[in-house]
C-alpha cells in the first residue's frame, strides 16, 4: 500500500474540514498568502483583509481541492480572485465610471497610499527595487513574486493566473527588464 | 556590442526556467568574451537576489485571528446546516403524512367492504388515526428543544 501523498492528505482533510489540518495549512501559508497578497494590491491592509477571506473561501470550497496538483497555485488562485472581486467593489463605491470587463485591469488601477515594498527592503539592492516595484505593473509584480520567492513552476504560476503560459514568461521578462533598468540607473547615477 | 535578441532571451529564460546544459554553455561562452551580456547576467542575478531579501511580516497575531474566524465561520455553518435539516425534515414528514393519507383515503374503497365498513368511516379513520397524528408528529420536529431533536 502507498502512503498517502502530501496533496491527498489536504484534500481529504479539507473534505472532513479537519480543524488540525485547517490550522496547520493557516500556519504554514498565512505568511505567504500576506505576501502575495501584499504584491498584488500593494497594500497592506487589502492583503490583511483577503488574507482572511481566503481561508473562509478555503474552507468553504475545500471539497473542489482534488489533491491532483499542488496546493499552494490553488491556494494563490482563490486569493487572486477574490483580490480582483474586492477591488471591483471597493472602485465600484469611489467612482461612478464604469470599470474595466477584464479581471486583470482590476490590478492596473492605480493605488495609494505608503509602499509596502520600502518597509520590507532589506538589503541595498532591495531598496533600489522597491521604489519601481511599487510602481510597476502588479501583474509583473504578481508574476516575479510567485517565481522567485514562491519558487513555483511556470505551469503552475499559469494554473495560478488563469492565462497561457506565453502570458507568464513574457510578464516575467518584461517585470524583470523594468526591475533591471532600476538597478542599473542606481549603479550609473552611483546611488 | 549589440548582442544578439535571441541569446538575451536565452539569458532570461536561463533565470526563469530550466535550460538544457547545451544552451548553458552557449550562454557561458558568449559571456566570456562580451562585456555588455556578462553585466546583463549580473545585473539580473542582482535583481532576482534583490526580490528574495524582501521581508514582509504579517501581523504576530494574523494566523490566531485567521483561526478564531474559521472556527467562528464553522460553528455558524453547523448551526445554519442543524436548521436546514430540521425544516427539511418537517417538510419531509408532511409530505409523508399528505401523500400516505391521500393513498389511503382514496383505497379506502377497497378496504371498506372486505372489512364491513362504509367508506366513510374508514376514510374518517384514516383522517383521525393516520393524517393527524403525522402531522402532529411533524410539528414536533420544529416544537422540541435544539438538543432532542435526534431525527435531526
Amino acid at each position: 500500500m502507498t502512503a498517502e501523498t502530501e496533496t491527498a492528505k489536504i484534500a481529504r482533510g479539507l473534505r472532513e474540514r479537519d480543524k488540525q489540518l485547517l490550522a496547520d495549512l493557516v500556519e504554514r501559508y498565512q505568511h505567504r498568502l500576506v505576501r502575495y497578497l501584499l504584491y498584488l494590491t500593494g497594500r497592506r491592509e487589502y492583503a490583511e483583509d483577503l488574507a482572511q477571506e481566503t481561508w473562509v473561501r478555503v474552507l468553504q470550497r475545500g471539497s473542489q481541492y482534488n489533491g491532483r496538483q499542488q496546493f499552494d497555485p490553488w491556494l494563490f488562485a482563490i486569493a487572486r480572485n477574490l483580490a480582483i472581486d474586492y477591488l471591483r467593489k471597493k472602485l465600484k463605491v469611489v467612482q461612478t465610471a464604469s470599470l474595466p470587463n477584464d479581471p486583470d485591469a482590476m490590478l492596473l488601477l492605480p493605488t495609494s497610499g505608503p509602499s509596502p515594498f520600502e518597509a520590507a527592503a532589506r538589503s541595498e539592492d532591495a531598496i533600489r527595487l522597491a521604489g519601481q516595484l511599487q510602481i510597476l505593473s502588479p501583474l509583473y509584480r504578481e508574476v516575479l513574486l510567485l517565481r522567485f520567492q514562491e519558487e513555483l513552476s511556470l505551469p503552475e504560476i499559469a494554473q495560478v493566473l488563469g492565462a497561457p503560459l506565453t502570458t507568464v514568461t513574457s510578464r516575467i521578462y518584461r517585470g524583470l527588464a523594468e526591475l533591471r533598468s532600476a538597478l542599473e540607473e542606481g549603479d550609473s547615477y552611483g546611488v | 556590442m549589440e548582442c544578439d535578441r535571441k541569446l538575451r532571451e536565452l539569458i532570461d529564460r536561463s533565470f526563469a526556467e530550466k535550460i538544457s546544459e547545451s544552451e548553458r554553455q552557449i550562454i557561458h561562452d558568449h559571456i566570456r568574451d562580451c562585456d555588455g551580456c556578462k553585466r546583463y547576467v549580473e545585473l539580473t542575478a542582482r535583481t532576482i537576489r534583490g526580490l528574495r531579501e524582501f521581508t514582509f511580516r504579517s501581523e504576530a497575531d494574523s494566523s490566531v485571528r485567521v483561526l478564531e474566524i474559521l472556527a467562528h465561520h464553522t460553528e455558524a455553518t453547523r448551526q445554519h446546516n442543524v436548521q436546514f435539516r430540521i425544516w427539511a425534515a418537517f417538510a419531509v414528514a408532511l409530505l409523508m403524512s399528505i401523500v400516505g393519507s391521500a393513498l389511503v383515503y382514496h383505497l379506502a374503497r377497497f378496504l371498506a367492504a372486505p372489512m364491513h365498513f362504509e367508506n366513510a368511516q374508514v376514510q374518517a379513520g384514516v383522517l383521525v388515526f393516520w393524517l393527524l397524528p403525522s402531522f402532529c408528529a411533524a410539528l414536533c420536529l420544529l416544537a422540541a428543544p435544539r438538543e432532542n431533536r435526534g431525527i435531526a
